[in-house]
């Protein structure tokens, strides 16, 4: 623990001496996943693994497909040349060819990765947009009104399950009150360009609230104990002592104290996403990287179900190390005490 | 310890228990869940059928109560693997410290890495299918939130005096671990694991609704939803009674594990 006063030179030298450290301590779990990846290939009907498993119903593969992936993922070699090989591919971000349709998995994913932004990108700002205030002001009085039914409102929510969530709304918004459609990315007769906006936003509402209730209620109870936890410090009673409104030293000081655990949260809130992704897309039919995985899933089209695994999992990897270099910035105890 | 648990969580308790009791006697029920009367397909809920019934005629009240042995014990057990494989983990890094600790840390910030559904999905569609993949395939993929809580506790107590006291008595690492330690890391252990197994149940649930769960014929909640989007125009009953079932529980263990964490952090153990 530094000097908790000091600034200035040494406080940045420090700063940096965190942020290569946070970098350095990325890397063997980066090569953790290339070989987590790895050891999944070898699960794969096919691989020499399971080769001799279980015969059972559904799950072998054809005689050509086993070939596919001997030649694919050099299955004959001895296993440490293999694992050489592997590395070497992942290195050249190779992920190979669809077992489905021999285009390049980086294309396919590349294809889907709009449609997965556009969903999880508007879910994470809604999520953002409502936790926030929310947590703000339950926490600005615990055991108030707004508090109770807000806690009682968030529970229910987190322990909704999507999917259950997503039949409900389609039954209920869509086939009884008509009000949006049941899925899909745009209506057939839907006009193109910006006259067709109305009709795209009606396609995302449903699956983008799905995505969004369940990260919301976990992000609205941390805001609301940071926020909990602030009005407890000295500098709160501080500000309201020195005149300052409740409602100001909520908003200002409370508040972007409680906004820095969000910061690291924001990082693993990702391959959540991407879960939820896989379910709801499903549901509503869209045609994004979680139904990619599933559909390769189904289809035993293993080079596009391992290249999504690397990429989400090195996606997260970098989003927490992102967050945690934010953290690292915005709160001073870390700048300093690193 | 019950006493010290809030209203809600009491109240939850008890519901998870009635749940269990509805397991118990829901083989009386399995007959009435597997008789396929197509005449009777798609039947909005009646006096006769409370829930209504399937595509297939099935009673959908009787098909949700036979479930319930199914979600229940896969949710417990998987949490129970989750928890133990966490603990292993967790511990071992814990009260080794060093490149042990360094290790283990990466292999758990690893697993955290992959989108859960991505790796359950994976292994429950790679193995072979049965009960013990979807028990294993969830218990292997949920850990790491269960070891990081194993390491900090260990953590906090393995300079305490009674460790040290333990240690210099002669006691191996594995016995001041389980005999001492773990006893103390108990109450968090038990939070976690509560809350795991709400996390296994909706788990198990989204991969049967995917059909890539239990192998037919047997049918958890996920499972009877998994009819459910293809008759999403006309039949809302099979959507809503499962669902809430589910539901329910999943909340009954959430409440029921938020109630032991207050219980153990504001009244200092159990």
């Amino acid at each position: 623990m530094g000097d908790a006063r000091r600034v200035g030179d040494s406080g940045e030298a420090e700063l940096t001496r965190y942020v290569v450290r946070r970098i350095l301590l990325a890397i063997p779990t980066l090569f953790g996943i290339v070989v987590l990846v790895f050891l999944l290939l070898h699960l794969a009907p096919g691989s020499p693994v399971s080769a001799s498993g279980s015969p059972e119903s559904g799950r072998r593969v054809s005689g050509a497909a086993r070939e596919e992936m001997r030649r694919l993922y050099d299955l004959h070699l001895p296993l440490p040349e293999r694992f050489g090989k592997w590395i070497g591919r992942v290195v050249r971000f190779d992920l190979g060819e669809s077992f489905v349709d021999r285009r390049p998995v980086s294309e396919r994913i590349r294809e889907a990765l709009p449609a997965t932004l556009a969903l999880n990108g508007l879910a994470l700002l809604l999520t953002l947009a409502i936790a926030i205030p929310l947590g703000v002001v339950a926490g600005g009085r615990p055991e108030g009104p707004f508090d109770r039914i807000s806690a009682v409102a968030l529970f229910a929510l987190y322990s909704m399950p999507v999917f259950w969530a997503a039949l409900l709304l389609q039954s209920l918004l869509s086939v009884e009150l008509g009000w949006l459609p049941l899925y899909g990315v745009s209506s057939d007769d839907a006009p193109g360009g910006i006259a067709g906006i109305g009709d795209r936003l009606a396609h995302l509402a449903l699956p983008v609230t799905c995505l969004t209730y369940g990260s919301l209620a976990f992000l609205a109870r941390i805001v609301r104990a940071g926020v909990v936890d602030a009005r407890s410090q000295v500098y709160f009673t501080a500000a309201l002592a020195r005149g300052v409104s409740r409602r100001a030293a909520l908003w200002r000081h409370a508040f972007r104290n409680a906004l820095l655990p969000v910061i690291t949260l924001l990082g693993l809130l990702l391959p959540g996403l991407l879960s939820g992704s896989v379910i709801v897309e499903r549901i509503f039919a869209w045609p994004g990287l979680g139904r990619l995985y599933f559909d390769s899933i189904l289809s035993r089209d293993y080079p596009v179900v391992l290249g999504l695994s690397l990429v989400g999992a090195v996606a997260t990897l970098a989003a927490t190390l992102a967050a945690d270099v934010a953290y690292a910035f915005a709160d001073p105890r870390v700048r300093e005490s690193a | 310890m019950i006493r010290r648990l809030p209203g809600s969580a009491r109240v939850a308790l008890a519901f998870v228990l009635l749940l269990w009791i509805v397991a118990a006697v829901s083989p009386a029920f399995t007959a009435r869940a597997a008789d396929i009367r197509l005449e009777e397909r798609l039947l909005p809920p009646s006096l006769a059928h409370p829930f209504g019934t399937d595509d297939l005629g099935r009673d959908l009240a009787a098909r949700v109560i036979a479930a319930t042995p199914i979600s229940l014990t896969i949710g417990l057990v998987a949490a129970a693997v989750s928890v133990v494989v966490g603990f292993g983990v967790g511990a071992a890094g814990g009260y080794l410290g060093g490149v042990a600790d360094l290790l283990l840390s990466r292999l758990t910030e690893v697993v955290l890495c992959f989108p859960v559904l991505f790796l359950l999905l994976a292994l429950a569609a790679f193995l072979p299918p049965s009960p013990a993949t979807v028990v294993l395939a969830i218990g292997l993929t949920t850990w790491p939130a269960d070891a990081r809580y194993a390491r900090a506790e260990i953590l906090k107590a393995k300079n305490l005096d009674y460790a040290r006291a333990a240690k210099a008595a002669g006691a191996r690492p594995a016995r001041v671990v389980l005999r001492h330690l773990l006893p103390n890391a108990l109450p968090p252990l038990l939070v976690s694991a509560a809350f795991g197994v709400s996390w296994a149940i909706l788990a198990e649930a989204a991969l049967s609704f995917l059909g890539v769960g239990l192998p037919p014929p047997a049918a958890s909640w996920g499972g009877i939803l998994s009819a459910a989007p293809s008759y999403i125009e006309e039949a809302w009953w099979l959507a809503l009674f499962p669902g809430l079932a589910l539901f329910a529980t999943v909340s009954a263990y959430n409440l029921l594990a938020e109630g032991l964490r207050q219980a153990t952090t504001e009244a200092g153990g159990i």
